[in-house]
């Protein structure tokens, strides 16, 4: 075992981890952080994206000390507080999700892209949303879900 | 009932935000697998590599001897503890007159596998890590035999059999609609085409895997299993009957949310039996959670028939008679609904809204080793209304009159209804030539030359294609029961045996809660998915809001006439003179009242109680005018979908924003098997060559975004208490065929003429390339 120092959602969390154990194993087990999923053995759902100092990466194909010193946000990090982050706010509105399991997912590699392209084209989110896999909505309002959520923080002059 | 403010603001047909979505969001979702016991233990399975082998032992001891190992379970340990073998029946005789035939199915399979993936053996530990360790250490002797994947291989004579009881193979076979009558109908056509049509193994491949975690508990003997399904009640009686000493009311079923299911969740699998049995062995909480390996090679497959299609036509292009010969691949095993699936719901809209007089159809179910079929969104409809609509466009392309015309003369009208087909289902209603020109409309069917121009103007193949279509709908399940409880906290609730798997359809049902009680939505909570509390068919095809919908307001209705009782004798009044409205009881004609949720805290047991329950007559038939135009680029046959336009006649629309998305995404689902998705076997070892999402290529974000749906919701439904049409399927149905025959468009007028209809799904760019260069794959009839 090896000792651990990572921000998890803005808290700080010391933990020792097996050199094996996947970030995915570690949020989703010991850190009960459920809301991050795990859909494929083969990290091509994205299912399992977390946000690690605000990039998008599949915590399937991490270590967790590979996460080392790091800040991980999850989809339980998402909403400021109580209030929704505005994807959130604009899945729902858009009926961007329909089962909900691949939508943490989606959520975070959006807020990555987001993070990097406020204003991006339909182009440029369903390029960004390549390695996420939606069997349910066939991506449509998945897209206007993101498109509206930058629209929102444009509006507000909020970052993702 | 009356109307109010809130069911104004949400009741039926009110687009509303969806209950299921803040927690879905918030990544508070309760999936199978976001559960962890005290003393949870891991089962792994051990599967076959081979397609068909003998297993001649299984050493368990150096498994055993891992650490945290807790047990190890052969097929021949489970047939020893008394576990029953899958119970099936083969539906439909052998072509000798015996009965329909299949390999016994064991939970692990105990002296011969039959596809590769089948569980050998199942490995109970304290982690999964170590749970995997030891399958991997435990050792299993094949004996190694020649195997056959595919369907037109496996039934020639000297192909490697996989039961006795069937040496050709044939797990047993159905003739429908009049032979005689449609050879006469063929002899004196004017006109007759034929095709070559292949309907591809496909995946259903739901985001979530399937998890099953069992906790016995010793005091009461029961059992609990929480796993991600659509048919709770199925699988708690399944298992019941499958282990020794446990009747039903010993087993409680739960299901928190299902991260899709698409047909592939329903019914009881091996795994479930394993799972419930180690866990009543161990005495402690097992859990299993599919790797997604394991849901491509042993989650049931979808489609897989092959078939010869031929249409008889009139000088004037009327339809005299279908005839068809068909081979459903039903996998290593017959299940019982891979085989109904293809050999009688299929058959039952191969007509689709057409008024053809005579049909001649026979299909053989083909055992192969592949992993056994069942349901996958549209369970036998997509694969017939694909056969009557390719037909239709190659009638057309023969007669050398528009596709749109040619089916518009062949559409049943509305004074023929009600309906009934050569398959004996009756259609209640339907206005197919209103939807077809509504659809022809929404896509500008006239204006389609100028758009096939500017694509070669740029270089591309423009095609377009169309399916005017219907689909049956209920699964036969016709009945639900609801039960309404008003609660003192505040709240109707709802429990029902109807399962969310994604489409929403607990907040149909709130919404129409709230068309009876007048509360706000956020007043109804909908329990689902425990055994205890409700019991019924489940969840598939596209029954949920036709049957439970209308017992909910039954339930509901049933519930404030029986609270008006209570409300007179609170008020001490007849209760002839209570009135009802928005959560609140009034003496007619007075100011005084009692609120609902008041009069719930008021009963002895705190609450106001009814069940209602709800009987359709006969199933929905939902139907539409499905329209796409794609652009082939000829140098690397890459396609894209340029439009989609779909008018859809669902009747009655309680969710609005729900059907747009199940439409929309269901259609996905059919551009999928048309452009990109197929399981493959390798011929010679059979080998799943589709194991991941790397090689089983599901759509993704970067296809097509500008889908133009419109709802026709003039034509209720009859045969229901809310004039609902189930919609969860229509969109899949509709799509495959639309997409392909504007393909085939497209190959036909770049110079193929007729020849391009030899093209078979999926259209990939390498297929539809060699197509150009007239190459085609074409099933091995031989």
């Amino acid at each position: 075992m090896t000792s651990l120092r990572i921000q998890v959602n803005g808290k700080s969390v010391d933990t020792d981890v097996a050199p094996t154990t996947l970030l995915v194993d570690l949020l989703r087990g010991p850190l009960g952080l459920t809301g991050t999923h795990q859909g494929c053995d083969t990290a091509q759902c994205g299912a399992c994206t977390v946000l690690i100092d605000g990039q998008a990466v599949k915590s399937c194909s991490l270590l967790a000390l590979q996460a080392q010193g790091r800040s991980v946000t999850t989809v339980e990090g998402l909403a400021r507080g109580e209030t929704p982050h505005p994807l959130q706010e604009a899945f729902i509105a858009c009926h961007g999700l329909q089962c909900g399991f691949c939508t943490p997912g989606m959520l975070m590699s959006a807020c990555g892209l987001l993070r990097q392209v406020p204003q991006p084209s339909d182009t440029q989110i369903a390029d960004a949303l390549e390695g996420n896999l939606c069997r349910c909505t066939g991506y449509v309002n998945i897209v206007a879900a993101v498109q509206q959520a930058a629209q929102t923080l444009a509006a507000t002059g909020e970052k993702a | 009932m009356s109307s109010t403010v809130e069911a104004a603001r949400y009741g039926s047909g009110k687009a509303v935000r969806r209950i299921e979505d803040p927690a879905l969001v918030r990544g508070a979702g309760q999936f199978t697998d976001d559960l962890k016991r005290a003393g949870q233990t891991h089962l792994v399975f051990l599967r076959s590599p081979h397609a068909h082998a003998v297993i001649k032992g299984v050493d368990k001891s150096a498994a055993l001897a891992l650490p945290g190992v807790l047990a190890v379970y052969s097929g021949a340990d489970l047939v020893a503890a008394g576990v029953k073998p899958m119970g099936n029946a083969v539906p439909f005789p052998r072509p000798d007159g015996k009965p329909g035939a299949s390999a016994t199915r064991y939970p692990i399979a105990f002296d011969r596998v039959r596809f590769v993936g089948e569980a050998v053996a199942a490995v109970v530990a304290e982690s999964r890590e170590a749970a995997m360790n030891g399958a991997e250490a435990v050792m299993v002797d094949f004996d190694d035999l020649p195997s056959v994947t595919d369907t037109l291989q496996a039934i020639r004579p000297g192909a490697p059999v996989l039961c006795e009881q069937a040496p050709d193979n044939i797990a047993s076979e159905m003739k429908h609609g009049d032979a005689a009558a449609a050879d006469a109908a063929f002899q004196r056509a004017a006109h007759v085409v034929s095709l070559d049509i292949v309907n591809q193994r496909l995946a259903p491949a739901s985001m979530e895997p399937r998890v099953v975690l069992a906790e016995p508990d010793a005091a009461s003997g029961r059992l609990t299993v929480t796993l991600s399904s659509q048919m709770p009640t199925a699988v708690r009686d399944g298992i019941a009957a499958a282990l020794p000493g446990l009747d039903k009311e010993q087993v409680r079923v739960r299901v928190g949310d299902v991260g899709g299911g698409f047909g592939m969740k329903t019914g009881l699998y091996p795994e479930d039996i394993v799972v419930a049995h180690a866990a009543r062995t161990l005495g402690r909480p097992v859990k299993w959670c599919a790797q997604r390996l394991e849901e491509f090679s042993a989650s049931s497959h979808g489609r897989d028939l092959i078939t010869q299609a031929e249409l008889a036509l009139d000088a004037n292009g009327k339809v005299l008679a279908l005839r068809t010969r068909s081979y459903a691949n039903v996998g290593g095993y017959a299940m019982t609904v891979g085989v109904v699936i293809q050999l009688l719901i299929g058959p039952w809209v191969s007509t689709s809204i057409y008024d053809i007089p005579t049909i001649s159809l026979h299909l053989t179910a083909v055992m192969t080793n592949t992993t056994p079929t069942g349901a996958y969104r549209g369970a036998g409809r997509p694969e017939a209304i694909y056969v009557i609509e390719r037909l239709m466009d190659a009638a057309a392309r023969e007669m050398k009159i528009d596709g749109a015309e040619l089916r518009r003369r062949n559409m049943i009208r509305p004074a023929q209804m009600p309906y009934k087909n050569p398959m004996g289902q009756t259609y209640d209603v339907g206005q197919f030539e209103k939807m077809l020109d509504q659809g022809l409309a929404l896509a500008d069917w006239k204006g389609f030359e100028a758009r096939r121009a500017a694509s070669k103007a740029k270089g591309r193949l423009r095609g377009r294609g169309i399916a005017t279509f219907l689909e049956w709908t209920g699964g036969n399940a016709l009945s639900e029961v609801v039960t309404v409880n008003v609660l003192p906290e505040g709240f109707v609730e709802l429990t029902v045996a109807t399962m969310p798997m994604g489409q929403g359809i607990n907040t149909s049902l709130a919404q129409l809660a709230v068309d009876v009680f007048g509360v706000p939505l956020e007043q109804i909570r909908v329990v689902h998915g425990d055994t205890d509390r409700a019991n019924g068919f489940g969840s598939a095809g596209s029954r949920s809001l036709f049957t439970g919908g209308a017992a909910v307001q039954v339930a509901s209705e049933r519930t404030i006439e029986q609270a008006k009782n209570l409300a007179g004798e609170a008020l001490e009044a007849a209760s002839r003179d209570i009135e009802y409205r928005a959560g609140r009881f009034t003496i007619a004609g007075t100011d005084r009242g009692i609120g609902l949720f008041e009069l719930a805290a008021k009963q002895p047991t705190a609450r106001i109680t009814a069940d209602g329950d709800a009987t359709a007559g006969a199933p929905s038939w939902p139907n539409a005018c499905h329209i796409c135009e794609v652009e082939v680029d000829p140098d690397t046959g890459a396609v894209e979908i340029a439009a989609y336009a779909s008018v859809n006649d669902i009747g009655r629309v309680v969710s609005p924003t729900i059907v747009r998305g199940q439409i929309e995404g269901g259609a996905v689902q059919g551009i999928g098997q048309a452009l990109c998705e197929a399981v493959a076997y390798d011929r010679d070892s059979g080998q799943l060559l589709t194991a991941s999402f790397m090689d089983y290529a599901l759509p993704h974000a970067d296809g097509f975004r500008g889908f133009k749906t419109v709802f026709d919701t003039s034509v209720p439904c009859t045969t229901n208490l809310l004039g609902v049409k189930g919609v969860g399927e229509l969109g899949t149905i509709g799509a495959t065929p639309a997409v392909v025959n504007a393909v085939v468009d497209a190959l036909a007028a770049a110079g193929l003429g007729r020849d391009a209809e030899k093209v078979q799904m999926p259209l990939t760019a390498p297929t539809v390339w060699r197509a150009l260069q007239r190459d085609f794959d074409r099933p091995d009839w031989a």
